[in-house]
């Protein structure tokens, strides 16, 4: 059972078509995914962060085949799901489930907690009509919500109730993969912490693999196994969390982690604030070589030039950088 | 807990809620009983007041009051409160089943157009604009004209016309609910694309297009008014329309043959809109509260 397998992503891109001007210009594409590979073993939980518009929540909605991909695939238990079609899609889906961002507009605001947490087994016929009372029953004790609040209404409820219905929702069908689009981002942190700790049980419980979106190192820390850092539809870094927290190589990342407020004495005495300067260039127009280079501090000719290939350097430790070499250690220390 | 338990009694549908604000909305519920009145009296009038609207029963033009005729008798000397009694039920018919035929065209396309995007949406709309710059009433004249008028091609033709404007608020209904999680989370949980535009999508589009179709009862029944009056319309029937086109000669000898039905559409038309506009508050939740 030990590492094995679950999702694999390979070279997975999804583009947008943009219109530029008017008239009768050429399409150009935006790459939001642009060329993204990872893995996630079973029962795991992988966390891929990024700042808003590297592509993350587009990664996540392209594994659970809600954008088309433009190129790639995802290998689910040795399964293509980007291949599926129709029906065989459908009955697919029961297995990978997608948590939510926004608890206030993830839940139909027409239909009661209850039949919010059928839908799943309603539309893929998943269980005998009488089991699914069962079903909804113990799905809402696992979430810890009271069976009286099954008749309520979305709007009856508060933001980490909507969450916990949302999550209850998601494990309606049993499914090998739940994809958690930053499920806590909108929740205020006391509800975050309750919501946080829930998963984790759940993981615990139902041996889940997750897919962990977030923007927020700090939540990152205590939920995941391994990590992947995205800037710019692409992975820049990628590791499991120990060497990623203790380790960072690429400059994105070390500056990402400056910017989490710790109270270990020890971490904050090594990591001075990394201001990076300026925004992310064109997403339709990347520039040739590594994303970063504009802003990075540490930036050499050769960057701007030649993109730098996401390579092993060291057990597993992922990173695209031309300036960390086999010794791994990071040009900004 | 108890303050709990007391929401858990109290877990009303967004519906049930929308029909408490309507309830409290006076000019609305004013709205509804004329409404009700008239449909009432266009139901059972005919019955209790029975004899042929037709029929010469008294002089023409004795003004309203004598003889026991209430509102006197038109050019042919028919008695007017008969032919109002026989004309709210073709006028609420023609009104009610014209809107049934805008809202399921309407609905019908805008949900394609919206839920599907793209060329499908681009065709669509290309299509409802073609038939939104055709003038309507001539173009409700030409359907009259070439294929009769009868009160089911009358209803058609004010249907066919009438029609874009509920497929562009249910097409931007669609297009806002479309990118809702809740319709992303119904599709990742296996539902149908059918079931998610009339079982997920369409729920939830639906407040706008219930104001929309209300006001359109009323401009249909205008619609066939000013139709009648032009005289395109099935003569064996009595329409309230109709009453105003055929005494529109006399109008200065005898002005109250029209001000009378002139009238009832007035009042009818006014309870519709109050009755939409009352649906309108209780359905827009941005209004709720105020």
């Amino acid at each position: 059972m030990k590492d094995e397998l679950l999702l694999k992503v390979d070279n997975l891109s999804v583009r947008f078509a943009v219109k530029r001007g008017g008239g009768w210009r050429k399409k150009s594409y935006l790459y939001a995914v642009d060329d993204v590979s990872f893995e996630v073993e079973r029962g795991k939980t992988l966390a891929i962060v990024g700042e808003s518009g590297s592509g993350k929540t587009t990664t996540a909605l392209a594994v659970a085949r809600l954008v088309p991909a433009f190129q790639g695939s995802v290998d689910l238990e040795g399964e293509d799901f980007l291949t599926l079609e129709g029906d065989k899609l459908r009955q697919a889906r029961a297995k990978v489930q997608f948590i939510f961002q926004d608890p206030y507009s993830s839940l139909n605001p027409r239909l009661r907690a209850e039949a919010i947490v059928r839908e799943p087994l309603d539309s893929l016929g998943l269980a005998e009509v009488d089991e699914k009372r069962a079903i909804v029953d113990r799905l809402f004790k696992a979430v810890g919500l009271r069976p009286e609040q099954q008749r309520l209404f979305p709007h009856q409820f508060s933001g980490g109730q909507r969450q916990r219905i949302g999550i209850a929702r998601a494990l309606a069908t049993q499914p090998e993969l739940i994809i958690c689009d930053e499920p806590v981002s909108a929740l205020d942190v006391a509800v975050q912490a309750q919501i946080l700790n829930l998963l984790r049980r759940l993981q615990e419980e139902f041996s889940l693999t997750y897919l962990f979106i977030s923007h927020d190192l700090g939540v990152v820390q205590h939920m995941c196994d391994s990590i992947a850092v995205m800037y710019m539809g692409k992975i820049v870094e990628q590791a499991d969390r120990l060497s990623l927290f203790n380790n960072p190589l690429h400059p994105y990342t070390v500056a990402l982690l400056s910017a989490v407020p710790s109270v270990d004495k020890k971490r904050r005495k090594a990591t001075r604030r990394v201001l990076i300067p300026g925004d992310p260039p064109d997403p339709v127009d990347p520039p040739a070589g590594c994303r970063f280079a504009n802003r990075c501090p540490v930036a050499q000719p050769r960057c701007s030039e030649s993109e730098p290939p996401l390579r092993d350097v060291k057990g597993g430790h992922r990173v695209a950088c031309h300036l960390v070499d086999e010794s791994a250690k990071s040009p900004m220390s | 807990m108890s303050v709990e338990d007391e929401k858990i009694e109290k877990a009303r549908s967004p519906f049930s809620e929308a029909f408490e604000m309507f309830r409290r909305n006076h000019a609305a519920v004013a709205g509804l009983i004329m409404l009700i009145l008239i449909i009432l009296a266009g139901i059972f009038g005919p019955m209790v007041y029975a004899g042929d609207p037709f029929e010469m029963v008294w002089a023409p033009f004795s003004p309203p009051g004598q003889e026991g005729y209430l509102l006197g008798t038109d050019y042919l000397g028919r008695d007017l409160v008969s032919m109002l009694l026989h004309g709210a039920r073709v006028s609420i018919a023609i009104g009610l089943s014209a809107a049934l035929i805008t809202v399921l065209i309407g609905i019908t396309v805008g949900a394609v157009a919206g839920f599907y995007g793209g060329l499908v949406e681009e065709a669509l709309m290309r299509f409802t604009e073609f038939f939104q710059v055709l003038p309507t009433l001539l173009f409700s004249m030409v359907i009259v004209a070439l294929f009769g008028a009868s009160l089911p091609m009358i209803t058609f033709a004010i249907g066919v016309v009438s029609w874009p404007a509920v497929a562009r608020i249910t097409r931007a209904e669609f297009l806002r609910i479309r990118e809702l999680e809740y319709v992303t989370a119904s599709r990742a949980s296996g539902v149908s694309n059918g079931k998610l535009i009339f079982g997920v999508i369409l729920p939830n589009a639906l407040p706008p297009i219930i104001v929309q179709a209300a006001l359109m009862v009323g401009s249909a029944i205008l619609f066939e008014a000013g139709l009648s009056f032009l005289g395109l319309t099935d003569p064996n029937v009595v329409s309230w329309g109709q009453i105003i086109g055929s005494n529109r000669q006399y109008i200065l000898d005898a002005s109250y043959t029209v001000t009378i039905p002139g009238v009832a559409i007035f009042v009818t038309v006014l309870a519709i809109s109050l009755v939409g506009d009352g649906l309108n508050d209780a359905l827009n939740p941005k209004l709720r509260q105020r």
